[in-house]
């Protein structure tokens, strides 16, 4: 296993980004859009690997996180666009651009893949546990990987996405709770709704270090959904989706280290009984 | 071109109108295969002077919407220009000459946000990020939420309001930028008679205070009398009545099937006109009498 303190400050700084996020993500019913442009992802992974950029060297890793970051922010934006064009159905919108990826993510690391094995004569058994392995790690995520590099690059972004969402915070909240009058307010929805997503879109693919494809979303999703069973004010909802986060991610890590459970999971896990307790005591506070 | 219709406060001079519309068309392009493009609006000439109280009567699909839209700047005319206080449509939306109600409220009611904090949105969302609301932006919050009569509900979240409470937020949020011109879009929708007083009561004070210059679209008359010091009828194309007394209640019945004189009371019958309407050949309103549909849809959103 790496060094700790790499693994330990990414997850807390991705979490504590994803905290945040997550208020406008549930207020405003992105979600499934979270859902659709973390699987989109995949289609960026397969783009990269068929490029033969792998994570193995710095350059490689780097050339592969900046298409994975492109690619998801094209879906982002083309999901947004297809919502519009028609009329706002988004869940079409984002079925038709996360099988899209899906598929071509598949077929090209299908593709990437099978070139590896050819050049590598009587390695091909070897290269096909490989290939799950990959695939694995791409799904579920493994931050045990976490280097410095990889470290800096979470620290660097959770912080200007942190910085850009308070910077445009007014205007965010204008876009959540009013986006039919914003524009008669001189706000442009439509530059707000994809300045966002784009935003989201490097979230996730932030999120997928911890979490994978599968379960990216989750983290942009459960600590501002738990946040919200518990205060109906907007200041406490950010302090509280922020701490749920860091406590999630917290109890995450202390399964991973001490139990071997894969650390990714074990965080959304973690993430998704807090949201339960707070359903709980949502319950019980509004019977009283 | 046509000579626009002018419409002027009783003690309104010739100044500079408010609203300034001229020879405006708006065409929507076909949106899918099997559509094609609808002309909504037709040569529409019209100066509004400031602080009139404008009524713009129609039926359902008449161009209301779309002229609102115009005004607001968030289409941009076919043909012909708008001004708003010598501005563009744009420009007088984002130095906040505009504050705007609109026909349906569809905002997320079930936000974690208070009522006070839903109005200052509209005044804050241009600030600085790092700077916190000023004295004035409190004063002009307080004295929107104080016009309105919801300063005791000011800190209760937004969803904990009634109809009518909601509406009145809004009205707080759209006169909280110190707006010189107030866009109504269908306000009344669904209220009864008394309601429709109340918030007619509500507009006249707000403009005798405010100084405001009021535009109200509805196709409901009974919503523009509460509301309007002087009418116009939209139906793709523009026909001005002077006020109120000038309307030709035949006419008005015959489009909006209603019982025009229960609505504006003790008014003038111009028997000359409503003969001419009854001729097919002119049309003083210039609305589609023979739309049964949009008569039917008009009764049925009363």
């Amino acid at each position: 296993m790496n060094n700790l303190a790499p693994i330990i400050i990414s997850a807390l700084m991705i979490s504590l980004m994803g905290g945040a996020l997550s208020i406008f993500v549930v207020l405003k019913r992105l979600a499934f859009i979270g859902q659709g442009i973390s699987h989109a992802a995949f289609g960026g992974v397969g783009i990269a690997l068929f490029l033969g950029l792998h994570g193995a060297t710095t350059a490689g890793a780097i050339g592969q996180l900046t298409i994975v970051v492109a690619f998801s922010i094209l879906a982002a934006l083309w999901i947004a666009a297809l919502s519009r064009s028609h009329k706002g159905r988004t869940d079409t919108a984002i079925g038709v651009v996360l099988s899209a990826s899906m598929a071509l993510g598949f077929i090209l690391f299908t593709v990437a893949e099978s070139r590896h094995a050819h050049d590598d004569h009587g390695h091909a058994a070897h290269g096909h546990e490989d290939e799950h392995h990959i695939i694995e790690e791409i799904l579920f995520g493994n931050i045990l990987n976490t280097d410095w590099n990889k470290a800096t690059i979470a620290i660097i972004a959770s912080l200007a996405i942190l910085t850009f969402t308070w910077f445009i915070r007014r205007k965010l909240i204008f876009w959540a709770f009013d986006q039919p009058v914003m524009d008669a307010y001189g706000l442009n929805s439509k530059r707000l709704t994809n300045t966002f997503l784009a935003t989201l879109a490097i979230a996730i693919v932030m999120s997928m270090q911890i979490a994978g494809v599968v379960l990216a979303a989750a983290i942009l999703v459960l600590p501002g959904a738990a946040a919200l069973n518990l205060t109906a004010k907007l200041k406490p909802a950010f302090t509280y989706a922020i701490l749920i986060a860091l406590a999630g991610a917290g109890f995450g890590l202390l399964l991973g280290f001490k139990a071997h459970y894969p650390v990714g999971p074990a965080i959304v896990l973690a993430q998704s009984i807090i949201y339960l307790a707070t359903l709980i005591i949502k319950t019980i506070a509004i019977r009283s | 071109m046509p000579q626009a219709f002018n419409v002027a406060s009783q003690s309104a001079t010739a100044s500079e109108p408010a609203v300034r519309i001229q020879g405006v068309s708006y065409t929507y392009p076909a949106t899918g295969i099997d559509s094609s493009a609808v002309q909504a609006l037709d040569s529409i000439d019209l100066n509004i002077q400031p602080r009139t109280k404008l009524g713009i009567l129609g039926p359902n699909g008449g161009g209301k919407s779309t002229l609102i839209k115009l005004i607001l700047g968030i289409l941009k005319p076919s043909k012909g220009s708008i001004s708003i206080f010598n501005n563009t449509p744009t420009k007088a939306r984002n130095r906040g000459l505009i504050g705007y109600l609109p026909q349906r409220i569809e905002a997320d009611l079930d936000w974690p946000i208070s009522v006070r904090e839903v109005v200052s949105l509209a005044r804050t969302c241009h600030r600085k990020p790092w700077a916190k609301p000023s004295v004035e932006d409190r004063e002009a919050i307080d004295r929107s939420l104080e016009l309105v009569d919801l300063q005791d509900l000011a800190d209760r979240p937004i969803g904990a309001l009634s109809g009518g409470q909601l509406q009145r937020a809004m009205i707080a949020r759209a006169i909280a930028i110190e707006p010189k011109l107030l866009v109504l879009d269908e306000p009344m929708v669904g209220v009864d008679i008394a309601g429709q007083q109340r918030f007619g009561q509500l507009i006249n004070t707000l403009q005798e205070r405010l100084g405001l210059t009021v535009i109200v679209v509805s196709h409901d008359m009974r919503a523009i009398a509460a509301v309007a010091d002087r009418i116009a009828c939209l139906s793709r194309t523009l026909h001005f009545h002077d006020a109120p007394e000038g309307l030709n209640p035949a006419v008005l019945a015959q489009v909006f099937a209603h019982d025009v004189a229960g609505v504006f009371g003790d008014i003038h019958i111009d028997a000359h006109r409503a003969e001419d309407c009854d001729d097919p050949s002119h049309n003083p309103c210039g609305c589609d009498h023979t739309d049964e549909n949009n008569t039917n849809n008009s009764e049925g959103n009363q």
